[in-house]
């Protein structure tokens, strides 16, 4: 058998033993299981807090207008109002009746206890004197436009001063350039989602074999940069397992969604078509994780107890939000050297090289970019291993030093 | 010995970590088909240089072979070794820790699982074949390993302290497979400083202290280094005896006992029976293997008597 048979060979049974001992534990239900915990948790909250909101949201726009502008203004604003979107609505408008003092009842209204007044109208329709607060500047040109669509309504009656005609049309281009913009944000984003609850895992595999005493019937058998690859790789399917899982589940949701989301989604795509960029989130997010999963797996190999693998979350998280943060950046700018850079940094390259497929159609950068990320892949193992080596296994490396010694003699 | 008729070999085997010299220009050669012992003090080097020997870490200079391979890493295929430090994974069942053991030599994982099966009913424990590891006791996962590490019939076996942490009925069982690795044709390469296992087992062997190979050669050959002992038991026990035997002589309850005398026993038999002590009981005997362990070892304790470095 060949050494690089062997050395296959011994990956894949690493990888092997690794994958069926993290998927086929109980806890991995759990940890496949979590996002839906987290969302379901997630959407109670938000429920409970939009019924709380909407429950306590006492701001209001207040009308002082003569019973006989009450019906024709309260429609206006119903007219007026379905233009917005929810949450973006003006807060909700009263109608009180006129008193002896109109503007002293309008000042009364913002230092009434029931309600948060913004805006207060009151006079005459044609010459309202509107009041509001600090926050209140929208709500005020609002309640002019109610006043000034009621006026409109009343003297036109049936006929409006403008007939339009609404027709929908397709976009030739298919996907818009904020669309190819959105695509890259949400490729990028989507790979640092996985990446940070999946590539995190690795820092600890090590520690097992560590603390098992399993590491020395591994390294006798097997050299280091397959035991490391090996349980890369393992976890890698772990990872993809989730992925799956979860890629899957989420597609089918689209199903679900009204069909205005759906026209909205369908003006943001990336710019080397679905297939391709389906292929190459793949292929990125395979990198990321190999790539930041190697990082961490070296040094979490280094850390001799839990609580020090616990302390290397913290900075571990702060890199994969670096690499984020200067991929979103190039993301939103592509022709910027940030961009360039983020492309050309190994560690956010697959993040950045995703956006790109967003941005801009060409393929062949990602193949020269899959293959710089490869060689970064067997950099940092070969380094991680010979870290391992020397700090953990106190194997020095002499001896490399006395071949090149010996080389150099000879030559 | 030609280089081919040996399993291992190593010249000048140095080890440091930091400062301290751990192993010292180590020689081994271990003959194809023989139960080699490697045999010192706790920290005599002994781990370090089988760790050596099979790659596990480079050595800071020195050369080593195993089964004609320049780099250990070649001939891992053909090697099994169970480490002084056991280490399995808990949640394994003893079946699959022994295949998965093999895999990681070469041996296909259906292969593994049926040889398993039989290796832990030849040991008795073929109640155990779908136990967890954590489930098992510390001998019997011991056991477990060892049977991992002979699960690919490796042509060189190497044990770091195979004994240790076993009890009497285990290491009776241990040694059994010992032997039945060496009558299947493998050579066996194990540490030790229970001079009882190594004598019983070792066709050869290595003592190493201080870092440096102190012997090598047979049982008895180590067991020759030490003169003939005399234990003499007088028929009339009187004050002036001492001054008729060695110097060396020690009383003891059962009689005199002292180092075999240069010009031989029979002018000190003469002097004691024309004495009048006449002879109760007389044997000359061989020193054990511990005997010479202790002087060879003890030798080296003196060298390294405090006030001197190893470095």
């Amino acid at each position: 058998m060949t050494r690089l048979r062997r050395i296959v060979r011994q990956t894949l049974t690493i990888a092997r033993r690794d994958f069926t001992a993290t998927v086929f534990a109980p806890t991995f239900l759990l940890f496949l299981f979590a996002p839906l915990i987290t969302l379901s948790f997630g959407a109670i909250g938000g429920v409970g807090a939009s019924v709380a909101s909407s429950s306590t949201d006492k701001s209001r726009i207040i009308a002082i207008v003569a019973p006989a502008d009450a019906p024709g203004f309260a429609r206006a604003d119903d007219e007026l109002r379905d233009i917005f979107r929810d949450g973006e609505q003006p807060p909700e408008l009263r109608i009180d009746r006129p008193k002896a003092d109109p503007a002293r009842q309008a000042h009364a209204t913002f230092a009434a206890k029931d309600v948060d007044a913004r805006a207060a109208l009151y006079g005459s329709l044609e010459r309202p004197t509107i009041l509001y607060d600090g926050t209140g500047t929208r709500s005020a040109d609002y309640l002019a436009a109610v006043a000034e669509r009621t006026l409109r309504d009343r003297a036109g009656s049936e006929t409006s001063l403008s007939v339009p005609v609404k027709r929908s049309v397709q976009r030739t281009t298919g996907i818009s350039s904020g669309g190819k913009h959105q695509a890259a944000f949400f490729g990028v984003f989507g790979i640092f989602l996985l990446t940070i609850i999946l590539a995190g895992q690795t820092v600890g595999t090590m520690a097992e074999e560590r603390s098992n005493k399993v590491i020395e019937v591994l390294a006798a058998a097997v050299p280091l940069e397959s035991v490391f690859l090996g349980k890369l790789l393992g976890m890698l399917g772990m990872a993809i397992v989730f992925v799956v899982f979860w890629g899957t589940l989420v597609s089918n949701v689209g199903v679900l969604l009204p069909a205005e989301v759906g026209r909205a989604l369908h003006e943001i795509g990336p710019a080397v078509g679905f297939p391709t960029y389906a292929v190459l989130f793949f292929v990125y997010f395979t990198m990321a994780y190999m790539l930041l999963g190697a990082v961490f797996l070296g040094v979490g190999a280094q850390a001799s107890t839990m609580r020090e693998i616990q302390m290397l979350s913290l900075p571990i998280t702060i890199v994969e939000v670096a690499m984020f943060g200067l991929s979103s950046i190039g993301a939103s700018s592509p022709d910027s050297w940030v961009a360039t850079f983020a492309e050309i940094f190994p560690f956010s390259s697959p993040f950045a090289m995703a956006a790109r497929a967003a941005n801009s159609p060409e393929i062949w950068p990602h193949a020269a970019a899959i293959a710089w990320q490869l060689l970064w892949v067997t950099i940092v193992i070969f380094i991680s291993a010979r870290a391992f080596r020397r700090g953990v296994l106190q194997s020095g490396n002499a001896r490399w030093f006395s071949r090149r010694k010996d080389v150099t003699q000879t030559d | 010995m030609a280089s081919n008729e040996l399993a291992v070999s190593a010249t000048g085997l140095i080890k440091r970590f930091g400062d301290r010299k751990v192993v010292d220009g180590v020689d081994i050669s271990v003959p194809k088909g023989m139960i080699y012992g490697v045999l010192g003090p706790n920290g005599a080097g002994k781990t370090t240089t089988l760790r050596m020997l099979l790659g596990i870490i480079e050595p800071d200079d020195g050369e080593r072979m195993l089964l004609g391979c320049n780099h250990p890493r070649d001939a891992s295929d053909r090697v099994g070794y169970l480490p002084e430090e056991r280490g399995l994974y808990p949640a394994m069942k003893a079946r699959e820790a022994i295949a998965f053991l093999g895999a990681l030599r070469g041996l296909d994982l259906r292969t593994g699982r049926k040889r398993a099966v039989g290796l832990l009913e030849r040991v008795g424990l073929g109640y155990a074949v779908d136990m967890k590891i954590r489930k098992l006791s510390k001998g019997m996962a011991q056991l477990v390993q060892l049977l991992g590490s002979i699960v690919h019939q490796p042509e060189l076996l190497v044990l770091d302290e195979p004994f240790s942490g076993l009890d009497p009925v285990n290491q009776e069982r241990l040694e059994g497979l010992i032997l039945a690795e060496r009558d299947r044709g493998a050579t066996i390469l194990f540490s030790t400083h229970v001079m009882a296992h190594a004598e019983r087992l070792c066709d050869r062997l290595a003592i190493i202290a201080g870092g440096k190979r102190r012997f090598e050669g047979t049982v008895d050959d180590a067991r020759a280094m030490l003169p003939m002992r005399a234990h003499y038991m007088p028929r009339r026990d009187a004050s002036d005896i001492a001054a008729l035997l060695p110097e060396d002589a020690v009383r003891g309850p059962d009689g005199w006992r002292f180092a075999q005398p240069e010009e031989g026993t029979e002018a000190l038999l003469a002097r004691l029976l024309d004495a009048g002590h006449g002879i109760s009981a007389l044997s000359i005997e061989r020193p054990g293997l511990h005997e010479a362990f202790v002087r060879i070892v003890g030798q080296v304790a003196q060298e390294h008597a405090p006030g001197e470095k190893t470095r």
